[in-house]
């Protein structure tokens, strides 16, 4: 267990040396462009970035928009997934609406919620939790369908209510769908909060990318683009870390 | 009237593709603490049956009855042991899977424990408790499903081709094993089997189904053999060639 876990990361350490090193050839060799840095310069960039604080207050800045909008949208997603998956009427209702919501991106919702919220936080704040619920919301209600019959069947032949049902058996069984859903939600996130940001934003990564691009910085671009990169990668390896985790082992006591 | 009746029990399923009659005017008495082996050919109705006194269907026609009541629904009454092992909590361990039954009745931790425990012991499994199905065999998924309906202690356990999955070596150790488990508990078996020594060897009583549609029993064979059964005896061979003349007429199309 302990060596596997030392190749998983000396297999990250190398992948990432990895393409650093194709980086550095194809901006050395083969582009040789002022318009795209080998990585030693973007390593300087972002160091002195990071002892101004300066990208830091940009990470946090994101970060903060997502985790709080990817809370608010998982929090309304759950519980409705859970009705859709386990009630008919209410999956007959609200199934046409998450149908339907699910095909308007959140990047196509970014000049409404302006609108409605202003460039202050509460709409990008909007815009992660739209981009996070409907996914949830589809995850979630998939995998209440997905619970075997036999486990359902089990439980009332060893006596169990309609309550017990749901909380001992449907809800355990459906914990590794609706991480799942959160995972995916989580990458949306991140495309969702760059281009809010993008528009309208006074900081954050993809405000950073914006003035960047207006003052010729491309050395901040490509410290951008990497802090999205890593963040991106960390976040996702702790949803994949959750999902073994609880793989079958969620276990609510009662 | 036995214990357990099924009187003139009849199942037609309503599918897209029109009507199906899977079991025609079934009637059976199982007494109390009888090992009543139901053996017949694949879609003979098998499972329907025991789906029908599990509770998990209603019957189109007839009735069904435990100790005289009317079956309406599943019940802590009726233990059930299913052919797959999909019926196990992959999240919770060998030991929490056992005790999941005396959880839903609000029994305190400590004392689940101790029952979970006793019965982890009775199907062989002592020491592995702490295991989650996804590390157990299949023959092991098999033991705990069936302490797991025992440990709820049930008036009767229905047991649906439980071992039908688990290759010959695993699945001889296992019906001995439950022969002695059941000579323990004196629990009423009903066993569902398409396995004529199985049902031989397991069995107080072998009731023979008819082919479909409209399956139905056909005949019951008392086998009144000591156990352990010794199933190179001349008694056993007996029993097995009577049953199997029956079993006979309906994979060869003996009407
Ligand atoms: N839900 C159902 N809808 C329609 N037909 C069914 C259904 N369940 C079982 N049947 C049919 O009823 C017959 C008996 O099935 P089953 O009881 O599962 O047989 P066995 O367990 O003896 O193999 C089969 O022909 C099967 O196709
Ligand atoms: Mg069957």
């Amino acid at each position: 267990m302990a060596t596997s876990r030392a190749a998983t990361i000396a297999g990250y350490v190398a992948g990432f040396l990895l393409l650093f090193a194709i980086w550095h050839l194809a901006a050395i060799y083969l582009v040789r462009s002022a318009l795209f840095p080998p990585p030693w310069p973007v390593f300087e960039r972002a160091w002195l970035l990071i002892e101004d604080r300066i990208l830091q207050e940009q990470i946090v800045a994101s970060m903060r928009r997502i985790l709080q909008g990817f809370l608010i949208g998982s929090a309304v997603g759950v519980p409705i997934g859970l009705a859709i998956g386990s009630f008919r009427p209410v999956r007959m209702l609200l199934e046409p609406w998450t149908e339907f919501f699910r095909f308007i991106p959140a990047v196509a919702m970014i000049t409404v919620s302006v609108i409605w919220f202003g460039i202050g936080e509460e709409s990008k704040i909007f815009l992660i939790a739209y981009a996070t619920v409907f996914v949830v919301i589809i995850s979630t209600a998939a995998g209440v369908g997905a619970v075997g019959r036999d486990k359902i069947r089990a439980a009332q032949c060893l006596g169990a209510s309609r309550l017990q049902i749901f909380a001992l058996v449907a809800l355990p069984a459906t914990v590794p769908y609706i991480l799942t859903g959160m995972r995916v939600a989580m990458a949306n996130a991140f495309v969702t909060i760059v281009a809010a940001e993008l528009v309208a934003s006074n900081d954050g990564l993809g405000k950073m990318l914006w003035d960047a691009r207006l003052f010729m910085q491309i050395e901040d671009i490509f410290v951008a683009l990497i802090s999205l990169g890593l963040l991106g990668f960390l976040t996702d390896r702790v949803f994949r870390l959750l999902i073994r985790a609880f793989a079958g082992r969620f276990n609510p006591t009662m | 009237m036995g214990f357990v009746a099924l009187e003139g029990v009849g199942k037609v399923f309503q599918g897209r593709t029109g009507s199906w009659e899977a079991v025609r005017d079934f009637t059976i008495s199982l007494e109390e603490g009888e090992f009543f082996c139901l053996l017949g050919t694949s879609g003979c109705g098998k499972t329907t049956v025991l789906n029908m006194l599990a509770g998990f269907e209603a019957p189109t026609s007839g009735r069904i009855l435990l100790d005289g009541k009317p079956v309406t629904g599943p019940g802590a009454d009726r233990g059930v042991v299913f052919q797959g092992h999909d019926s196990l909590y992959d999240w919770l361990t060998a030991l929490d899977n056992i005790g999941f039954g005396l959880r839903l009745r609000g029994l305190p931790r400590s004392e689940r424990r101790a029952t979970a425990e006793r019965f982890l012991k009775m199907v062989g499994l002592t020491g592995q408790g702490a295991k989650h199905p996804s590390e157990l065999s299949g023959g092991m998924k098999q033991r705990i499903q069936i302490a797991r309906a025992l440990a709820n202690d049930p008036r009767i356990l229905l047991m649906d081709e439980p071992f039908g999955a688990l290759d010959a070596m695993t699945r001889a150790v296992l019906q001995a094993e439950l022969s002695r488990i059941w000579a323990e508990t004196k629990k009423t078996v009903l066993f569902i089997t398409h396995d004529i020594e199985e049902a031989c060897a397991l069995a107080t009583r072998v009731g023979v189904m008819k082919r479909g549609p409209g399956g139905t029993l056909k005949a019951v064979v008392p086998v009144d053999l000591p156990f352990p059964r010794e199933r190179t005896s001349d008694g056993f061979m007996r029993v097995f060639r009577e049953v199997h003349a029956l079993i006979h007429e309906e994979i060869h199309g003996g009407h």
